[in-house]
């Protein structure tokens, strides 16, 4: 019971704190967005944004994902590799 | 491994589909909602429903273990590339070095359109390897 007691208010005092923060929160900035807006589909001619901007603007962050994804396929085929 | 008729034959009927449908996501990613992982993923869920319902050795005839591997490492390759090309040309490690041509067309947006196809193939052909991989093991 007194553990359940403590429990709840630790999540209380920890939901305050968190709602305190977001509340705080200044709103988004709008420079990039509007860049990305406006001037995207001129810059890398992409007619969506998000693709425009994950193999555009930042290709290099997806070559790491597939970099991520290639390890991830050598580890599974080395592990089956290793029990053979 | 054939313990259903409708499975079977459900699944043989589906699976066209889904890879056309994978295709379609990879190549009008730079238009719509979608994109070489989305594609690459939809691709690597027919061929895992073909594992599913068929076996992994029936499957492995149509996609050979061997050249599912040899296009992963050569899509990666060829990303690798495409990105060196840029740097020699002189807009960047993986710059646009192509023409953008007109917006909404399909082929269009210079190398995003090919390197959203390069990492279909790649995404599409690793998950159906990790997939072969773990279900292999089952059987």
């Amino acid at each position: 019971m007194k553990r359940t007691l403590a429990s709840l208010l630790l999540v209380l005092v920890l939901g305050a704190v968190l709602v305190f923060g977001v509340r705080q929160i200044t709103p988004a900035p709008e420079a990039l967005r509007n860049h990305f807006f406006r001037r995207g589909v001129e810059q890398t001619g992409s007619v969506n944004l998000v693709s425009s901007i994950y193999l555009g603007y930042r290709a290099f962050d997806t070559l790491g994902e597939t970099v991520v994804l290639f390890l991830a396929v050598a580890g599974v085929m080395a592990l089956q590799a290793g029990k053979q | 491994m054939k313990e259903s008729e409708l499975v079977d034959i459900v699944s043989r009927k589906l699976v066209p589909f889904i890879l056309l449908f994978g295709c379609y996501l990879i190549s009008h990613g730079h238009l719509s909602p979608g994109g070489g992982f989305q594609g690459g993923a939809v691709l690597a869920a027919g061929i895992t429903l073909l594992c599913l319902s068929r076996g992994v050795k029936d499957t492995l005839r149509s996609f050979p273990m061997r050249r599912m591997s040899l296009s992963e490492s050569a899509a990666f390759l060829m990303i690798l590339v495409v990105g060196v090309i840029g740097l020699v040309l002189g807009r960047g490690f993986l710059g646009n070095f192509l023409p953008l041509g007109t917006p909404g067309e399909v082929p269009s947006a210079g190398f995003i359109f090919f390197l959203n196809l390069l990492i279909g193939l790649k995404v599409g052909t690793g998950i159906s390897l990790v997939l072969f991989t773990l279900l292999r093991e089952e059987e």
